[in-house]
């Protein structure tokens, strides 16, 4: 890549500065080695976490649009591309939708810009880290970086809801059937494991209410990456994470499977990579990838 | 059960297509809502869908397992009318959560859920339960 990096506006939401700091680190790192950077907003809020789904109400949408705001300023200032860069799979969802919305209806934006202090002109495009690495880097490109073997790792990539869900409005891939993330992995080298549960849900927000559905619905999807032998799961939503990950401290449960890794899409590039991965959290997760790394022989940590 | 559609209920109907912007006429009952929705509801999203369009606007409200809906999306995505049970169940939830009755309670909440969980899992529940 050229030896200047490209700057790219880039929006955290709460959960990557606190509970899912391994994804953001290690996206971070990895980027570095891509050759972007991934320049984060100066002044940020919480984007609200799930987009309203019902019309009445647009109190919603001024969360994100203050977001939208912040990034729009930046890339007038800087006289660079009008992209706003996100991991988090729910801000993703919330940022892209109100991205469309206000696309389909200049009316809401002119509503939800009247309680605003600085006015959106509606022009930032929302991109996934996924997405970036697909269209702007290319999966054929990723694949010349990639560094260890990594054959040996049988990953099932899960994509969960809301990174495909509605299409017509995310229209990142194809919500039934997508094939976004088993080109990442096919790009690493790593065996993909296609499985059948790899677009169900793992309860989401449920969890504060019903945590024992959240329990039940995360076994089926481990239990059935598991029957086709899949030894880790990634994802690139946090929350589909610490679901996964946090179910599997149900031991009754959990009793016939073995502890699933569930990992970040860009931990598993930083072990393709060759980064050390001592700041990637994976200690935090309550199933530790690392002996999984270390039988693959990618013990990267040492590196 | 009787069908009855009384007037008041038909004017909460319409209320509801305007808050949620979906027909619910336009349901045809095909089930595809309901065949691929991960919630386990005793209540499923096509029934909830048939109370409105019988006019049973209580029972449809009223449906416990409206709470049970984790907005994948899944039905709206798979509705070959182009219908949003997703929303519908939403602006359901909405007329309670606006009558404050909230689903959980904050007293009560699990301080480890709170501890342990993604920003966004406690964002999202808390605009969906209360």
């Amino acid at each position: 890549m050229s030896d200047k990096p490209v700057r790219i506006p880039y929006y955290p939401g709460c959960t990557m500065k606190t509970k899912a700091l391994g994804f953001e680190r290690s996206a971070m790192d990895c980027a570095e080695v891509i050759g972007f950077e991934m320049d984060e907003l100066k002044d940020w809020n919480c984007c609200g976490a799930s987009y309203p789904l019902t019309q009445d109400n647009l109190m919603g949408l001024t969360a994100p649009t203050n977001i939208l705001v912040e990034a729009e300023r930046r890339c007038q200032k800087e006289a660079i591309d009008p992209n706003l860069l996100t991991l988090c799979v729910f801000c993703y969802n919330t940022l892209k939708r109100t991205e469309f919305a206000f696309g389909q209806d200049k009316k809401k934006l002119e509503t939800v810009n009247a309680f605003l202090d600085r006015k959106y002109e509606g022009s930032i495009r929302v991109v996934h880290y996924l997405e970036y690495l697909r269209d702007v880097i290319g999966f054929d490109n990723l694949a010349k970086m990639v560094k260890t073997d990594m054959s040996k790792f049988k990953v099932a990539p899960y994509y969960g809801c809301l990174l495909l869900k509605p299409q017509k409005e995310i229209g990142l891939d194809d919500p039934e059937d997508p094939v976004i993330l088993h080109n990442f992995l096919d790009a690493l080298g790593c065996k993909v494991i296609d499985f059948p549960a790899q677009v169900d849900c793992c309860g989401s927000y449920l969890v504060m209410r019903e945590p024992e559905k959240v329990s039940k619905l995360s076994y089926d999807i481990l239990a059935d990456a598991n029957e086709y032998g899949a030894e880790t799961l990634v994802t690139a939503c946090p929350l589909c994470q610490s679901n996964l990950d946090q179910s599997q401290g149900n031991k009754v449960q959990f009793a016939d499977l073995d502890g699933i890794p569930v990992l970040y899409f860009t931990q598993l590039l930083a072990v393709a990579f060759g980064l050390d991965t001592k700041t990637h959290q994976l200690e935090e997760h309550h199933i530790d990838p690392r002996p999984l790394f270390e039988a693959n022989g990618s013990d990267s940590e040492s590196k | 059960m009787l069908i009855n559609p009384v007037e008041k209920d038909q004017k909460r109907i319409r209320e509801l297509e305007l808050a949620t912007g979906e027909t619910i006429s336009d349901c045809y009952q095909c089930g595809k809502c309901t065949a691929g929705c991960p919630a386990s509801m005793d209540t499923p999203p096509s029934v909830i869908i048939q109370y409105l369009k019988l006019g049973q606007f209580d029972m449809a409200k009223n449906a416990e397992s409206i709470w049970s809906c984790m907005a994948c999306l899944t039905c709206s995505e798979r509705c070959p009318k182009n219908v949003s049970p997703a929303a519908i169940i939403e602006g359901l939830k909405n007329l309670h959560l606006r009558d404050m009755d909230p689903r959980v309670s904050l007293e009560a909440m699990d301080r480890d859920f709170l501890a342990h969980s993604p920003q966004m899992a406690i964002i999202s529940g808390f605009r969906k339960f209360i």
